[in-house]
């Protein structure tokens, strides 16, 4: 049994605190409601170890920054909600497409546009699937509690590292602002899981970032340590040039696929609460799970059997354990601060057209009595 | 102890946070559960505030205060008292601000309402405003007995710089005072 400490904090400031513990030194960022303490207070942690953090001019200037830090081999962090995620996706795209590992954390407020800044919504989800253009996989992973807005955002670093790319941690308002308590592996623990990026070590002329197999990230090794290798948002080859090779093209847009396609089974995670004994199952993730929970507990009590199934890890989604809840379920409902952004993916999953919803877009959380209204009328 | 639910409003810029910080923070140092969560609107001073809060033995899911199980509301603005009071439970306390919260005859037979001018009282009496949250403090914990006086003492004072202890000693014993004093007069 791992020894854990208790931690009383908020959301927001369990992020920043991860960022550090797993080995982040640099976050470049721009300030925003309700992510804003993220920034604040990774700003007073870093410089004590020997870090930096940067306000920059813009949020796009944020993330080019914290993309510039990563490729000196740095472990890097941008924060913002929403509308900075809008600003910064042609650079998530760079980022895609040149292999750059970065966490971002989206605490999410209400949208489109500048929405409703200080209240709580679930509406980056699909955003943050495709959050720039063109064709590349996203690996996204959702906090639902306070602890997780650390543990999540310390596995988005190991994450990154792995698969050499943007990782988005997904919070939402009232889990980045609630203030409470939170049990936390050590920072030995932390340290002791952090896996440096590969590199390559041959000969500097031999070194092709890019020439890897299939199934691969591509290997950056640190900037301005004697391997040079060609930095581009075009089509490249295996040292970086441009191409426009027909074969490279295809290969490499490919690779960025099947980099994590064929490694899902190291990015799956999800609970499942209460699903022993249930007879109707609940859908829900970030903080919808904490109202989610709480109704199941009440109904409960009353004899109506519901568990919950949480997925973490939301791209890719835990299509297969979702397919198999589909065939043994025979009533689902989900839930989300959204028009249903997630139903659409639970429906893919789970092939099926008849799952029932609770949604809301007003800024304000479920509370335990809306999912328990709604669970009765099933 | 069953849950222990109170809620205190304001407009944004008075510092009605920290109280509510301080309560979550001394039921988790006695090895309890406190969470805390505030909502306010994009307006940064004069907005309706409000913050939540709940102590418990067990494990609190769900940061919110669920509307008709306050135990105790505590307001100091008339915007956010109008917005929030029907969370209150019918008989719950509401202690106002008198100078700033007007509460109707009809909100005077549904709820216990309770005239402290805690502004007044910081400033004029502790001479600091911004001790209003500890004077607010100590009269939720006076009507509540939330934490063991001692204990939410000392996480008060963990809380805030050194130079003004004093002050905030000072802020949470005038508190208490009023709340006492209010407590014999509802015995009346």
């Amino acid at each position: 049994m791992s020894k854990m400490r208790e931690v009383v904090s908020t959301g927001n400031d369990l992020a920043a605190m991860a960022a550090v513990d797993a080995g982040c030194r640099f976050f470049g960022g721009y300030p925003i409601t309700p992510s804003s303490e993220v920034m604040h207070t990774i700003s007073d942690l870093l410089p004590k170890v020997g870090g930096a953090a940067i306000q920059m001019e813009d949020e796009i200037g944020g993330i080019c920054a914290a993309i510039g830090a990563s490729m000196s081999g740095v472990r890097s962090l941008t924060a913002t909600s929403g509308p900075g995620i809008s600003l910064k996706a042609e650079n998530l795209g760079l980022a895609q497409m040149a292999e750059v590992p970065l966490v971002v954390v989206n605490v999410m407020r209400g949208g489109p546009s500048t929405g409703l800044p200080t209240r709580v919504s679930q509406g980056d989800v699909a955003q943050a699937k495709n959050p720039s253009h063109g064709d590349y996989k996203s690996i996204t992973v959702c906090a639902g509690n306070l602890a997780e807005c650390y543990t999540e955002t310390v596995r988005a670093f190991n994450l990154a590292d792995r698969f050499m790319q943007p990782v988005i941690v997904l919070l939402d308002e009232t889990l980045g602002h609630m203030h409470g308590k939170a049990y936390l592996p050590t920072q030995d623990e932390v340290k002791a899981q952090i896996k440096p990026r590969r590199t390559f070590d041959g000969p500097p002329e031999e070194y092709k970032p890019y020439g890897v197999p299939q199934d691969e990230p591509a290997i950056l090794n640190p900037m301005f340590k004697g391997y040079r290798y060609h930095f581009t948002g075009l089509h490249h080859d295996a040292s970086g040039f441009p191409t426009e090779e027909i074969e490279t093209c295809r290969k490499l847009i490919d690779r960025l696929f099947r980099k994590v396609d064929e490694h899902v089974d190291e990015l799956e995670s999800y609970e499942e609460f209460m699903m022993d004994d249930a007879e109707i199952l609940m859908i829900a993730y970030g903080s919808v799970s904490l109202a989610a929970k709480e109704a199941i507990l009440r109904l409960r009590e009353e004899g109506i059997k519901v568990g919950l199934f949480r997925p973490i890890t939301l791209w890719p989604s835990p299509e297969k354990r979702m397919f198999e809840l589909g065939q043994k379920f025979e009533k689902i409902l989900s839930v989300e601060l959204n028009m249903g952004q997630y139903l659409e993916e639970i429906q893919r999953a789970t092939g099926r057209k008849d799952i029932e919803k609770l949604v809301k877009v007003n800024g304000r959380p479920f509370s335990p009595q809306d999912i328990i209204d709604k669970v009765k009328e099933l | 102890m069953s849950r222990i639910v109170m809620r205190f409003t304001g407009v944004g810029g008075q510092g009605v946070l920290l109280a509510g910080e301080i309560f979550a923070a001394a039921k988790i140092k006695m090895g309890g559960y406190g969470i805390k969560t505030a909502t306010y609107t994009s307006q940064v001073r004069g907005g309706p505030t409000v913050v939540d809060i709940q102590l418990d033995n067990k494990e609190i899911f769900y940061p919110y205060a669920i509307d008709g199980q306050i135990d105790f509301m505590l307001s100091v603005a008339d915007k956010s008292y109008q917005l929030f009071k029907n969370g209150v439970r019918e008989g719950g306390i509401i202690v106002i601000d008198p100078n700033l919260v007007y509460p109707t005859d009809e909100d005077r037979k549904k709820w216990k309402i309770i005239e402290i001018p805690i502004i007044t009282i910081a400033k004029e009496e502790v001479g600091n405003v911004i001790t209003q949250s500890v004077v607010a403090l100590a009269i939720a914990n006076t009507f509540m007995n939330a934490i063991p006086e001692q204990i939410l003492i000392d996480t008060m004072l963990s809380k805030v710089p050194k130079k003004v202890h004093e002050a905030n000693l000072k802020a949470y014993e005038l508190g208490k005072k009023y709340a006492l004093q209010a407590l014999e007069e509802m015995k009346k």
